[in-house]
């Protein structure tokens, strides 16, 4: 009797799991005592003095984190929908159209804030705003709207187009058949199927506008400090568990954020 | 759709509210948890004038904002070590804080600081030193030397932490041997390398945030600052501050009125509001760093008007200097020093 050796099979590999469970518990880890002290009584980010909820009432009333709060929350909102706006759109145009040249180019071009370096995009950015500011005097929240806008167009961009490259094109096809105009095949047809790869992207620039800061540290103007930048500030002096409190309360807000979308990006089968 | 026509229209207003400055604002750039609260509500409800706070979190980061312009920042508080280089870029405009009625309140010994000939640019906010932490109960010999941290004692020997700040560590240690911060001195540069990289297998950390771990024991000694220092006395009281007799090196951020300030005169009320006592003293209590007012103790918190962290003990006020940012070619060899420091 021969013995033959098993073929490769992507089924059966041998320590994968393993090697896997390593890679969530050096992931996840580290994450851990940042949640547990949050809970802490005592005035300390390292000696535990009792379970208490009293950093999270701190932090609540606390006007400053209140309204970078607030001011995280409006920005990420008013940029993830016109990231989406325009992430659906160039999604659409990059594969509801015959091949045509320059499409690969224009793939790079969207998602270029994905390649470059943060930092050299909030100097540049720094750089170009100020010039603006200075000439036109005017110094409100539409330059952090713009950068949040540019930097989530690709996080917004790639689940619509995986969506859209899975959508049969049978079903369009089918609509215009049947004397649909365009705009109504978009709108019965393509938009619906589209809808849940839609919601997940813009979830997606959600969080990352949420969760930004170097680009945000840069462009910011007075009065502009979000959650992340307010954060940073707080590092260097005095670190309570607040910090920790309001941490662990973005990192709820950001793990749900990802679940949904992974419920609704999910493949029915 | 009524809501989301809502959302959009105060999206909008927020979006064009930066437009229209009302009179009575002040834009304040400062370090991020640098500015006590009820300091801003004082100024606010004396002058009516409207401060907003912005934070930032390095010199480097302040500078390059205000670099670039058109910032909409009317005060910034740089360290007296960047102060120079704002002054010859024309980043600052000449407020003659000098002439300011409550110039007589700043202390004799900050009128004139080598970083601010004359105090015209500069009204005072906080100074301190770089000494180190002991935790006397692990150690009771001299704390008054970097040879705790240099050349530790048995007893300290991976207890120890180092500030992560490349200036602090390595002047430090320049002036443990016998120069000067910022020397040019190749020879003595490569001592101060030798015994950096000596003493390092018996540190334990290069951390910030000691405070804590002062109070858990988790550390006996410290390079850091004299702020911090005080607030861990308070956790645990066998913490001590040494003020190193070689020489230690001083601190201070201040603040001035940038050129391209829209509220001038509000700024200048500002500057001028900080150096009465009162107000003085309240920055102080925040932060926990001496400020320059005369008088100021008086409205301080009591543990803090006396504390040798904070006021400096006569003996030692003479060793403490302030030292300018390096010339580019030490800077250059401070980074080699701190980059093999951190392998």
């Amino acid at each position: 009797m021969v013995i033959r050796p098993r073929p490769f099979s992507i089924k059966r590999m041998p320590g994968f799991s393993l090697l896997a469970l390593a890679c969530f518990f050096a992931l996840y880890m580290p994450l851990a005592p940042l949640v547990v002290y949050s809970f802490n009584a005592g005035n300390n980010i390292a000696l535990w003095e009792g379970l208490s909820l009293r950093w999270y009432v701190a932090a609540w009333e606390n006007d400053l984190v209140q309204s970078a709060a607030i001011r995280s929350v409006v920005v990420a909102t008013i940029a993830s929908v016109i990231a989406t706006v325009l992430a659906t759109m160039a999604a659409l145009g990059t594969t509801r159209t015959r091949p045509y040249r320059g499409q690969t180019s224009i793939y790079a071009m969207v998602n270029q804030p994905l390649m470059v370096p943060e930092i050299v995009t909030a100097v540049a950015l720094l750089i170009l705003f100020a010039l603006i500011k200075e000439s036109t005097g005017y110094h409100g929240y539409a330059y952090l709207v713009i950068a949040h806008t540019a930097f989530c167009i690709p996080f917004a961009y790639l689940p619509i187009r995986a969506r859209l490259e899975g959508m049969d094109h049978v079903l369009e096809t089918a609509a215009a058949d049947l004397y649909a105009t365009p705009w109504r095949t978009f709108t019965k047809v393509t938009l619906p199927l589209l809808l849940p790869g839609i919601l997940a992207g813009a979830m997606l620039a959600f969080v990352i506008s949420l969760d930004d800061v170097v680009i945000t540290e840069f462009v910011k103007s007075a009065g502009q400090d979000t959650l992340p930048t307010y954060m940073l500030g707080q590092l260097r002096r005095n670190i309570t568990p607040e910090i920790n409190a309001i941490s662990t309360v973005l990192l709820g807000v950001s793990v749900i954020m990802v679940t949904v979308i992974f419920f609704l990006s999910r493949k029915k089968t | 759709m009524k809501l989301m026509f809502n959302a959009i229209l105060s999206s909008l207003m927020l979006v064009f509210s930066g437009i229209t400055m009302a009179a009575g604002e002040l834009n304040f750039y400062n370090w991020g948890n640098y500015t006590n609260p009820e300091l801003i509500e004082k100024f606010e409800k004396e002058t009516g004038i409207k401060v907003t706070i912005t934070d930032y979190d390095s010199n480097e980061t302040a500078l390059a904002k205000v670099r670039a312009g058109g910032h909409g920042f009317d005060l910034a508080v740089p360290s007296h070590s960047h102060l120079p280089i704002w002054v010859s870029e024309g980043l600052i405009a000449n407020a003659r804080v000098d002439q300011m009625p409550n110039f007589k309140n700043v202390a004799e010994e900050w009128r004139n600081p080598d970083w601010d000939p004359g105090r015209q640019y500069s009204a005072p906010w906080q100074w301190g030193s770089v000494g180190v932490m002991v935790d006397t109960s692990v150690y009771s010999g001299d704390i008054n030397t970097f040879g705790i941290i240099l050349d530790p004692p048995e007893e300290l020997i991976g207890k120890i932490n180092v500030a992560p700040e490349m200036n602090d560590v390595i002047s430090s240690a320049l002036l443990y041997l016998g120069g000067e911060a910022c020397s040019g001195d190749k020879a003595l540069l490569k001592k101060a390398r030798d015994k950096l990289v000596e003493a390092k297998p018996k540190w334990k950390s290069m951390d910030y945030g000691v405070i804590e771990k002062f109070a858990g024991r988790d550390l006996a000694a410290s390079l850091y600052w004299n702020g911090a220092a005080f607030r861990a006395r308070l956790k645990n009281p066998d913490v001590r501050y040494g003020y190193p007799r070689e020489g230690y090196s001083l601190w201070a951020d201040a603040v001035v009125l940038l050129k391209d300030a829209k509220n001038v005169e509000e700024a200048k009320t500002f500057m001028n509001f900080i150096m009465a006592p009162e107000n003085a003293g309240l920055i102080s209590a925040f932060a926990r760093y001496a400020n320059s007012i005369v008088g100021s103790e008086k409205y301080m918190p009591e543990d803090m008007a006396t504390a040798p962290e904070v006021v400096v003990p006569a003996e030692f006020i003479g060793a403490g200097k302030f030292y300018p940012t390096c010339s580019p070619e030490v800077q250059k060899i401070y980074t080699a020093i701190w980059t093999e420091l951190q392998k």
